[in-house]
C-alpha cells in the first residue's frame, strides 16, 4: 500500500484485486464425484469376496503342503535343564539325544530351525541394549549397553549388551540310521542371513588377524568361548559377521519365534532332500530355559512362496471373502426390497 | 452419537491393523526360509499397512476428485516408499548409525508377497465396512439432500417432455414505454429479447445486467 499515496489517478480504472481467472485459482477444475451407486458398491462386494476366497484357498493349499517336524526337547532332555538351572555348572558338557522317524521323503530345500516359547526378545530394555557403531567395528562406549558394557577391571565385553550376552548357544547336529549305520546330515552353517546384515550391518574390526582386532576386549560373561573363536573354519562367519550371532541379534517381534540355525546340504543321498528312515538328533544343551518356563524346539520344515506353515492369512482370507460375499447378499436383498416397496407406492 | 461411532471404527481398525499383521507373521518366514518375523519388519509392515489404509478412507472421504487431490494423494504415498527406502539404505547407515538402525528391513520385508497379501486384507477389512454402513445409510435413512440426488438421478434418466409449441404473440411497442417516458424506461429490457418466450426455461437466467456496457447508455 506504500505506492497509493493520495494521489489517485485520474481516469484510470483502479487495479482489481481478484485473483486471475483462471481454473485453477476460480475452483474450476473439471472434477469427478464419487458416488456410492448400487452397482458399484455391488461389483466391489462381490469381485473382494470371490478375490478373497481364491486367494484364501491358494494359501491353505500351500500352507498345507509344508511338511515340517517340530520336536520339544526341553522336556526330553530334563537331566540337562536340571543341571543347567545351576549356573556353577556353567562348563560341564551335558549331551542329550531325541530320536524320531520320517514316514516319507521330504523333498526340496529342508531348513532346520531352533525355536523358543516364551521367551520375550520384544522386550523394550533388552532390545535397546546393544551397540550397532561397535559391532560396525568402530571402537565407541555405548551406555545403553549397561550392565554389560565393562568388567569391573574395566576391560570392555565385546560385543556389548544383553542381546548379545544371551545369544543362543546349543549346538543341535542331525544323524540318520542307514543300514545299521550312523551318518551324519551335511548342513551348511552360513548363507542363512539377510544379505544386509552380513554386509552392510556387521562389521569386524579391522587389524592384520582377528584375535588382535579383539585385543583388550573379552567375552561377555555368559559365553563360553570369546568372539573371534565363533567359527575357527571359516575366516568369513568368524567374529561379528558370525551368521548365528547376526540371526540372534536381529531380535523377533513376538515371544514364540523361529530362527534358522542350518540348512540341509544336497549332496550324496541328501541330494533331493531327506530320505524316510530314523534319524536323531544329538544336542549339546547349554542353553538354560526352565528358570523363567521357556521351551525349546527343534524344527525341520520346508518353504513355500507364501512363507511358512502359518495358515493364519489363508483362514484369515476365506473367512472375509465368505463375510464380503454375504453382505454383498444382504445388501441385494435390501436393496430389491426397498425398490419394491417404493414402485408399490408410486402405483 | 457421532464420537460413539468414530470411537467404535477406530478401535475396530486398531485391531484389525495390529492383529492381522501379527497372525501373518507369527512363526512365518521368507520365502527363502530367512527371518521375517523381527521387530523391524514387524513394525514397518503395521506402519505400511497403516498409511494406506488411511490413504484409502481419505479417497473415501473426498467429494470432489480433482488434480490437487489426485497429486497430494498419490504423493503422499510414494513419498512415504521414498522416504523409508532411504532411511532404510546403507549410505544412512554408515553415516549415522545409531539413528537408522533398520538398514535393510525395507528391502527384505516388501519384496515378499506374504506382507502384500496381508496388507490387502488389511485394507479390506478396514475399508469395506465403512462402505457398505454408508451405502446402507442412503438407503435406509437418506438425507435431504440424498434425496435430491436420487431425484436428479431419476430425472436425468427420463428425457424432458417436449416443451409445447404456440405461435407468438407480439406486443406492440408502441404502447410499452409510454407511462414511463421520463426514465430511460424498458427499451433496453426489451431489446434484449427476455420477454420473448424462451425455447427452455430458465435459458436466459442470470444474463441480464443493467449495469453491463451494453446496456449503458451514454450521455443520459
Amino acid at each position: 500500500m506504500k505506492n497509493k499515496t493520495s494521489f489517485h489517478p485520474q481516469g484510470e480504472a483502479c487495479p482489481s484485486r481478484c485473483p486471475d481467472n483462471s481454473a485453477f485459482k476460480q475452483q474450476r477444475l473439471p472434477a469427478w464425484k464419487p458416488q456410492l451407486t448400487i452397482t458399484a458398491v455391488l461389483s466391489t462386494f462381490f469381485l473382494t469376496g470371490m478375490f478373497c476366497l481364491s486367494v484364501g484357498v491358494c494359501l491353505i493349499l500351500s500352507a498345507n503342503s509344508i511338511k515340517e517336524i517340530q520336536i520339544d526337547y526341553s522336556d526330553k532332555c530334563s537331566d540337562c535343564s536340571k543341571l543347567r538351572e545351576n549356573s556353577s555348572n556353567w562348563n560341564k558338557e551335558c549331551h542329550c539325544s531325541v530320536n524320531f522317524t520320517l514316514k516319507e521323503d521330504i523333498l526340496g530345500d529342508v531348513f532346520m530351525y531352533y525355536g523358543l516359547q516364551n521367551f520375550y526378545q520384544n522386550h523394550r530394555r533388552y532390545v535397546i541394549s546393544r551397540s550397532d557403531a561397535q559391532l560396525l567395528g568402530r571402537n565407541v562406549n555405548n551406555s545403553y549397553c549397561a550392565p554389560f558394557t565393562t568388567y569391573q577391571n574395566g576391560t570392555p565385553m565385546a560385543p556389548c549388551g544383553a542381546i548379545a550376552n544371551s545369544m543362543f548357544n546349543d549346538t543341535v547336529d542331525l544323524f540318520y540310521n542307514l543300514n545299521s549305520s550312523v551318518i551324519q546330515v551335511p548342513l551348511l552353517k552360513t548363507g542363512n542371513s539377510w544379505w544386509t546384515d552380513k554386509n552392510v550391518k556387521f562389521r569386524n574390526p579391522k587389524s592384520y588377524n582377528l584375535s588382535s582386532a579383539f585385543a583388550g576386549t573379552s567375552r561377555p560373561p555368559y559365553w563360553q568361548k570369546p568372539v573371534y573363536l565363533l567359527d575357527e573354519e571359516d575366516e568369513r562367519n568368524n567374529g561379528y559377521v558370525n551368521d548365528d550371532f547376526i540371526i540372534w541379534m536381529r531380535v523377533s517381534a513376538f515371544a514364540t519365534f523361529r530362527n534358522l540355525y542350518r540348512r540341509v546340504r544336497r549332496i550324496r543321498q541328501f541330494a533331493d532332500g531327506l530320505p524316510a528312515g530314523n534319524y536323531s538328533f544329538h544336542i549339546s544343551y547349554n542353553f538354560p530355559v526352565t528358570k523363567f518356563k521357556a521351551r525349546k524346539h527343534v524344527i525341520l520344515s520346508t518353504v513355500v512362496w507364501s512363507g511358512g506353515s502359518n495358515p493364519f492369512l489363508g483362514i484369515a482370507y476365506v473367512v472375509s471373502g465368505a463375510a464380503a460375499t454375504l453382505a454383498g447378499f444382504i445388501i441385494t436383498a435390501i436393496h430389491l426390497k426397498l425398490r419394491k416397496r417404493k414402485t408399490y407406492f408410486q402405483k | 452419537m457421532v464420537f460413539v461411532k468414530c470411537m467404535f471404527q477406530g478401535i475396530y481398525s486398531s485391531l484389525i491393523l495390529f492383529f492381522i499383521p501379527y497372525g501373518a507373521m507369527y512363526n512365518t518366514v521368507r520365502s527363502d526360509g530367512k527371518a521375517i518375523a523381527d521387530y523391524q519388519s514387524f513394525a514397518l509392515m503395521v506402519q505400511t499397512c497403516l498409511l494406506i489404509v488411511v490413504s484409502v478412507q481419505i479417497c473415501l472421504d473426498t467429494s470432489y476428485w480433482t488434480v490437487v487431490n489426485q497429486f497430494f494423494i498419490w504423493g503422499s504415498l510414494s513419498v512415504y516408499f521414498a522416504i523409508t527406502f532411504t532411511m532404510y539404505s546403507d549410505g544412512m547407515y554408515m553415516i549415522f548409525t545409531a539413528s537408522f538402525p533398520f538398514v535393510g528391513t525395507a528391502r527384505n520385508t516388501l519384496s515378499q508377497p506374504n506382507v502384500w497379501l496381508a496388507i490387502f486384507l488389511s485394507i479390506t477389512l478396514c475399508v469395506l465396512p465403512v462402505v457398505g454402513f454408508r451405502f446402507l445409510k442412503t438407503q435406509l435413512r437418506p438425507t435431504p439432500s440424498d434425496k435430491v440426488l436420487l431425484k436428479i438421478k431419476e430425472a436425468k434418466k427420463r428425457p424432458p417432455p417436449p416443451s409445447p409449441r404456440r405461435h407468438l404473440r407480439r406486443t406492440s411497442t408502441r404502447r410499452s414505454g409510454y407511462a414511463f417516458a421520463h426514465q430511460h424506461g424498458f427499451g433496453a429490457l426489451i431489446m434484449s429479447g427476455r420477454n420473448m418466450r424462451p425455447k427452455s426455461p430458465f435459458a436466459t437466467t442470470g444474463t441480464f445486467s443493467p449495469n453491463s456496457d451494453k446496456h449503458k447508455h451514454k450521455g443520459l
